[in-house]
């Protein structure tokens, strides 16, 4: 029972390396760097914001801060940076380590407490916040039970691979302190949502990451706009991502004030009760109320999930360092919107069937849609990022079609399962290409990004390529991968369940997912006239300039452990069980011997296939010629790369319609607001300036002014009391 | 013959005769020592009026009291004051712009 009372602990170790890094070693190496410059004489003034000629460099930038993920400015890392990096990621490893036992223990693989820990959970922490005679108790609550270890396993591995993988990454980018300050305020927040017993900390622990993602999408205060690759300004990325993010939240706070109207409390113990104190009775005779609370819930996850129509933000985000799209955008925050609706998936089921169709059916929306957009994107980071809301997009359908088929034989096993995998598979995947991007810019100066200025880069960094490799054949559901399990079983459930719809677009996704991830993976480490037939690169075939070396130790290590993670973590078959009491767990023998599921292998393989001859027997350059010279090749070619217009669409909505609402009010507010203020100050200073014309400046004129007046009141005072008298008696 | 025995309503008809004909004189006349003249008997008019008050009181106790007198002695006293620093201004003004028209003294303005 203590064992798992004190992962509190766990909890605030993130926050706990923050303050370290904010106030004492950051504080320290800012100090020391003036030191060091007053020491030289010399101005060095390593600062977060720099601006030295990148030229004596060997740079070719075209001006000077436009680029500074790795900036000569800043040569070594000073001590008090490194050791930032050194606290951050040694009370992450505690902190990975102790989760990794509570997992273990509760799953009774390993006994350590001797506890079991129940179903319902135990409350770890408890802080009264606001209290009201008449209402609940405003609680900062914390809890662990198994759905938020299994979340809590996710959020500190990735952390602590990306915190040890950071230390190469950004060993030449200015402000590393500030860096690693953000990430552990990042894994603390989202260990607020990871643990939070009501819907006021998980809101709280929502928008802390989204505070976090901002400044870290944000980080490069410096760089500008691409324009020629699309790209925009990080600063503006960030902002995009912060105010979609508010829209979906918009919903989210409307839904928890709606079930905390009706039913007078946020914990999501007491809302998923049962008999009298249960959410349905609360909602008697209204349960279209509770379905609307619910998909107003679910609005928060679209946004932070980016599902469609609020997916705009997420590849935009990309502009942040590669580790923070790897940690926070790929693997961490951007499931927290299926993390929460699994949290409520009680509540869910108490709403009856219409709001997990809506969820999965979002999900399956956005699963085809990204994956359709990620086909022909051409930007490395794109792909994965396009590629990450496709697979959130599985998530949300494994919990809708759970919730709607079958929600106590299943629970919010199958969505939690493929957030479980993707976790570990897609942070692979976003570290590999920040491994290739890491090293490109070694070989070029430049940040590279486009694919089509990689190519047989497996020659150059085998270890990299290899482990992209087997990150690519999970997410494409190659047998007894990871991904394998956790998304043919969604997909199998989507037959199941009787959704051919469903059944067909997961499927289709699937097909299509293969063939964008090999076509980033041949296009980027291998291509035509490699070696094995283009699946794996030479040093001939490679596109771009220089000659790019294999990353450091501090980034292969984070990428071989998370190799075999997206190896085993499939391997987890007693998840579904472990997550809800009543579930069944999945069988590898029913999965196997199910011809459905080598259904989806097939279509996965025709999907590679296809990827394999195009980008490793046609060639990239042959693809692009035909593609351009056949008009509705050109057309789909078009529509997918440019997202569908959607992007456009919003663009053009925000600058005519939004901006044009706010013009009017803005016309509004200057004209008539304003105009009454202004106009009631006009109007006093005009009547001042006719009246002081009575100010003669004579003397007499003023007592005549007094003696009339006081005259004036004497005959009014006089009348009044004759009237009040009842007549005029003069005398 | 019978003397008249003055009543209240004739010390209250001579205070604000005295009153109206120091009020014009304040008014109407040019000369500032003419308007300073005409303040004085409005104020020496006022005190006719509290001494008569006060003397044809019969509300006991006040009867008893002379708080109309103490007033008048009052008056009379600011009034001197107020005739001294009154003919003090008088002659500052007389030695800047030699002349003691009010009409056309007229700093005090917009």
């Amino acid at each position: 029972m203590a064992f798992y009372q004190y992962s509190w602990t766990i909890l605030f170790a993130p926050l706990l390396s923050f303050v370290v890094i904010i106030f004492g070693t950051r504080m320290w190496d800012l100090a020391s760097r003036s030191r060091m410059a007053a020491g030289n004489g010399a101005i060095h003034v390593y600062d977060d914001a720099h601006a030295l000629d990148h030229n004596t460099h060997g740079d070719d930038h075209a001006d000077p801060g436009s680029d500074d993920d790795d900036d000569p400015q800043v040569p070594r890392l000073t001590t008090g940076a490194r050791l930032s990096g050194y606290v951050a990621v040694v009370i992450m490893l505690l902190a990975c380590i102790y989760s990794w036992l509570l997992l273990l223990d509760s799953t009774g693989a390993l006994r350590i407490s001797g506890y079991t820990l129940p179903y319902s959970g135990i409350d770890i922490f408890n802080y009264s916040w606001a209290s009201a005679s008449y209402l609940a108790p405003y609680e900062i609550r914390f809890h662990v039970d198994h759905l938020a270890l299994a979340m809590m396993v996710v959020v500190t591995s990735v952390s602590l691979l990306v915190y040890f993988y950071s230390q190469g990454y950004m060993e030449n980018s200015a402000g590393y302190a500030r860096f690693f300050s953000y990430l552990s305020l990042f894994t603390f927040s989202m260990l607020v949502i990871v643990f939070a017993a009501n819907f006021l900390v998980i809101f709280i622990g929502w928008e802390l990451v989204g505070l976090s993602s901002y400044l870290l999408i944000g980080y490069w205060i410096n760089k500008r706009a691409k324009p020629d690759e699309d790209r925009p300004q990080p600063a503006t990325a960030a902002m995009q991502a912060f105010i979609v993010n508010r829209i979906g939240d918009v919903g989210f706070i409307i839904g928890i004030m709606i079930l905390f109207w009706k039913t007078g409390t946020y914990n999501f113990a007491a809302l998923s009760g049962t008999g009298p104190q249960s959410v349905q009775a609360h909602f008697a005779g209204n349960s279209a109320l509770l379905t609307v609370a619910m998909i107003l819930i679910f609005c928060g996850a679209i946004g932070k999930s980016a599902q469609v129509p609020l997916q705009i933000w997420l590849p935009n985000a990309m502009e942040g360092p590669t580790p923070v799209s790897a940690l926070i955008h790929a693997a961490t925050m951007v499931a927290a919107g299926v993390y929460m609706v699994a949290r409520t998936f009680p509540l869910f089921v108490a709403s009856g069937t219409t709001a997990f169709e809506v969820v999965a059916w979002i999900g399956a929306i956005t699963a085809l849609y990204a994956a359709l957009v990620a086909l022909t994107q051409t930007d490395f980071k794109r792909v994965l990022a396009y590629s990450t809301i496709s697979q959130l997009g599985y998530m949300f359908v494994g919990l809708g079609v759970a919730g709607f088929y079958n929600p106590q034989g299943l629970g919010p096993g199958p969505g939690m399962f493929h957030l479980f995998t993707h976790a570990f598979f897609k942070a692979l995947l976003f570290l590999g290409a920040g491994s290739v991007i890491h090293n490109l810019h070694h070989a070029t100066h430049k940040e590279v990004q486009d694919m089509r200025k990689m190519g047989g880069l497996a020659a150059f960094m085998p270890i990299t390529a290899l482990t992209f490799l087997v990150a690519t054949m999970t997410i494409s559901g190659f047998p007894f991968f990871a991904g394998f399990y956790s998304k043919d079983t969604i997909i199998g459930l989507c037959l199941q369940s009787g959704s051919i719809a469903l059944y067909v677009i997961t499927l289709g996704t699937a097909g299509l997912t293969a063939f964008y991830m090999f076509r980033a993976y041949i296009v980027a480490f291998g291509g035509k006239g490699g070696k094995a037939f283009g699946l794996w690169g030479s040093r001939e075939i490679y596109r771009g300039e220089g000659t790019p070396p294999e990353s450091p130790l501090t980034m292969t290590i984070p990428l071989v452990l998370l190799a075999i993670a997206s190896i085993f973590a499939g391997y987890w078959f007693g998840l579904f069980n472990y997550l809800s009491p009543t579930a069944h767990n999945i069988s590898l023998n029913d999965l196997v011997s199910d011809p459905f599921t080598w259904l989806g292998v097939v279509v996965a393989a025709v999907g590679f296939a296809c990827a394999w001859w195009l980008y490793g027997f046609v060639g990239l350059a042959r693809v692009h010629d035909v593609v351009e010279n056949n008009a509705l090749l050109r057309f789909l070619h078009r529509l997918t790369n440019r997202k569908f217009y959607l992007d456009d669409l919003y663009y053009w909505l925000t600058k005519y319609i939004f901006l044009g609402i706010a013009h009017i009010a803005a016309a509004f507010d200057f004209s008539i607001i304003d105009g009454i203020v202004n106009g009631v100050a006009f109007a006093v200073t005009g009547l001042g300036k006719g009246l002081r014309h009575t100010e003669t400046g004579k003397v007499q004129s003023y007592m005549y002014g007094i003696f009339g007046g006081i005259a004036a009141l004497a005959i009014v005072v006089f009348v009044l009391m004759a009237f009040a008298q009842g007549g005029v008696k003069l005398w | 013959m019978d003397l008249i025995h003055p009543t209240l309503t004739h010390f209250l008809v001579l205070g604000a005769v005295l009153f109206g004909i120091g009020l014009y004189g304040a008014l109407a006349k040019r000369n500032a020592i003419a308007i300073l003249m005409g303040i004085e008997i409005m104020l020496n008019a006022v005190n006719i009026t509290l001494v008569a008050f006060s003397f044809y009181n019969t509300v006991k106790p006040y009867s008893t009291f002379l708080t109309g007198q103490i007033f008048a002695i009052f008056i009379i006293t600011v009034a001197a004051a107020e005739a001294a620093v009154a003919l003090a201004m008088i002659i500052s003004i007389y030695r800047k712009r030699s002349t003691v028209d009010v009409g056309e003294i007229n700093l005090m303005k917009w």
